[in-house]
């Protein structure tokens, strides 16, 4: 028994270094000299670091001279300052309408919940090309606004809320009524509090979602300050796509901070795939 | 109930919901009527075109275009990659959710210590004698091991779980350079081995080469080339991912009582599976199979957009992809907008039809 025990650990092993050497490849890759990219190895020979200062446009780049004629610490800045505020935007509006739809009586509720569930069967394709239009009529296009406000409402959001909301027991808003409190006060110091698993996750699918996002802001963005780091990568390989090394450094740029947040929050996470059923 | 209280109650929940159905208003609902509307008519991002009424043209146009079929075709043979990575969430789950506590409670601790210091002195050795890559693998080997042998199943769950999370532009770059024919660590590695590269991402080949399918579809014959570069990859990224968990979550949730009577029954590992687990796990399986096949539908488009630009030939160009180039390219929005409608009616109809079969199939 405990030799198939240690069978099945091999195996699993196995399976996660095909996971991880893509990540290996593209870190050393990062650190290699130009000449030394074709080579067939994980570690360079002349490691050179300071491929993260091009691309950071702390050093010029060797072969040209040049500093790169493209942002990417502005593209950091505005993939996390977009991401932070549909986060914040998102989370708010949904949990308030989760409240309305999960514990007040209004006529129509059921009514209006379907047609929010209804909705979120529509391809993103089919509402992508009207909201384009929407934002040029409000002069949104290339703007933050553009990019943050028509992601800050989300059905997804309200539907997962809701569904957690609706765990919660009754008899908590009602030992608050008794107390004297208004709805106000029970959406805040109650139904919140409790609901604090719901929010984390839907807080951490939202920001993924988006600092990961690539359609919207591929259509709304027109110069290289509003790029996000998504976009900012499309330009990168589209300008520099011989330069494999800068494209890793870059790339690295973009997923470390993705996999710091994965270990720190991983058990939040997890419960709340477990519990949506869904990444957003 | 009397009206002034219905009116408050109301009120109430208007400022509750406020915001939220404000954008779903403007955001959501308004762009899918004006969606509709727009596909029957002359709707374009050009100003030289007028905005006219022309009926079902559109639909006319889409349902005689061969390039509509095509890539419907590319759509739903990416699609194809689905069973395989599901299958595979499924074996991981069922893996990790066996036993994989090493005898005596100190056991897992001193094993991973002893691969730990095994691990530090080869690599060192080896990295002093210059073979810096060998060292490297076998440090993450280390590494994983340590962890695997430490943490058990969560530890593995972690590894698996990366490339979904960080699936996304940066990921996408990074296969788009292993795929590369001259210098990718795949062709490397394969010629390494004596086995010629396929052209991945600048093929058209497909294992449906074989067939004999329509002109139109630049059929580059039988073989790996950029579609199935593009299903490796989604399978690398998502076997490990929400499926996986959502299988974990399932299996934690049968009872025991189950596995414990089919001991008794003497059922051997693949019989546990096939009657116990496999059924128990139907639900979960319908509502992945589900969601990947909306999901799966709609999708494409990151990949043609970054890696391929929908080619070679077109032959990665799926229906999104086609929505996008035909709403922001050829700037024509009535004709993507019908596109869109369809690509609609399809996923309701599949979604439909799975959910008459599969709830048949979870009611047993």
């Amino acid at each position: 028994m405990e030799f198939r025990t240690l069978l099945k650990h091999i195996g699993l092993i196995l399976i996660a270094i095909t996971m991880t050497v893509p990540f290996l490849w593209m870190l050393g890759t990062s650190i290699k000299p130009h000449h030394e990219v074709e080579e067939l190895s994980l570690v360079p020979r002349h490691p050179q670091p300071e491929n993260y200062a091009i691309v950071l446009r702390q050093k010029p780049d060797p072969y040209t001279g040049k500093y790169l004629d493209l942002n990417f610490p502005k593209w950091y800045f505005n993939s996390i300052f977009i991401a932070s505020w549909v986060t914040i935007l998102q989370v708010l509006t949904s949990s308030m309408a989760a409240y309305a739809f999960s514990r007040l009586h209004w006529p129509g509720r059921d009514k209006v919940f379907l047609l929010y569930l209804g909705t979120m069967m529509i391809p993103g394709m089919v509402t992508m090309l009207p909201n384009y239009q929407i934002m040029v009529g409000l002069k949104f296009v290339n703007t933050y606004q553009g990019l943050i406000i028509p992601a800050a409402f989300s059905a997804f959001g309200t539907f997962l809320l809701r569904q957690f909301m609706l765990g919660i027991p009754r008899s908590y808003d009602e030992a608050a009524e008794i107390d004297g409190a208004n709805h106000l006060q029970t959406f805040l110091d109650v139904i919140l509090p409790m609901a604090r698993p719901g929010l984390i996750a839907l807080s951490i699918f939202t920001f993924l979602g988006n600092f990961q996002s690539f359609f919207w802001p591929l259509v709304m963005v027109k110069d290289d300050a509003m790029r996000t780091i998504p976009i900012g990568l499309l330009s990168f390989q589209g300008q520099y796509g011989q330069q494999t090394e800068l494209i890793m450094a870059a790339t690295v740029m973009n997923v470390i901070p993705l996999i710091i947040l994965f270990v720190v929050m991983q058990k939040q996470l997890i419960s709340g795939i477990q519990l949506g059923g869904v990444k957003g | 109930m009397n009206k002034a209280v219905q009116r408050r109650q109301l009120l109430i929940a208007l400022l509750f919901l406020g915001p939220n159905l404000l954008g779903f208003l403007v955001f959501t609902l308004g762009p899918i009527l004006i969606s509709l509307a727009g596909s029957f008519t002359t709707w374009s991002l050009r100003p030289s075109v007028p905005l006219r009424f022309i009926g079902i043209q559109n639909y006319i146009d889409l349902f005689t275009d061969p390039n509509f079929y095509f890539y419907f075709y590319n759509t739903i043979y990416l699609l194809l990659a689905m069973p395989i990575s599901i299958g595979g969430s499924l074996a991981l789950a069922v893996f990790l959710s066996q036993k994989l506590e090493l005898r005596g409670p100190r056991a897992a601790a001193r094993l991973s210590l002893i691969s730990a210091i095994i691990t530090a002195v080869v690599c060192s050795v080896l990295f002093l004698a210059g073979s810096g890559s060998i060292a490297l693998v076998l440090l993450a080997l280390g590494l994983i091991t340590c962890v695997g042998l430490y943490f058990g199943s969560i530890g593995y769950r972690t590894f698996y779980y990366l490339p979904h999370f960080t699936a996304g532009a940066g990921t996408i770059l990074l296969w788009m350079q292993l795929y590369n024919p001259n210098f990718g660590l795949i062709n490397q590695v394969l010629g390494q081995l004596g086995i010629p590269g396929p052209g991945w991402l600048t093929s058209t080949k497909s294992l449906l080469g074989f067939l004999p399918l329509p002109e139109h579809f630049n059929n580059g014959g039988f073989g790996l080339g950029a579609r199935e570069a593009i299903m490796i990859m989604g399978i690398w990224a998502s076997i490990g991912g929400n499926n996986m968990v959502l299988y974990l979550a399932g299996i934690s949730n049968i009872p025991p009582e189950l596995y414990e009577a089919s001991d008794i029954d003497g059922a051997n590992g693949w019989q546990r599976f096939r009657y116990i687990t496999f059924p128990q796990l139907m639900p979960t399986t319908f509502f992945i199979v589900v969601m990947g096949i909306i999901g799966g539908l709609q999708g494409g488009f990151e990949t043609a957009r970054l890696m391929t630009e929908g080619g070679p030939a077109g032959t990665t160009t799926t229906l999104s992809y086609y929505i996008y180039t035909q709403g922001f390219e050829r700037l024509d929005l009535g004709y993507g907008a019908a596109v869109a409608w369809v690509l609609f009616i399809i996923i309701m109809v599949v979604t439909l039809i799975n959910w008459r079969y599969g709830n048949r199939e979870t009611a047993d």
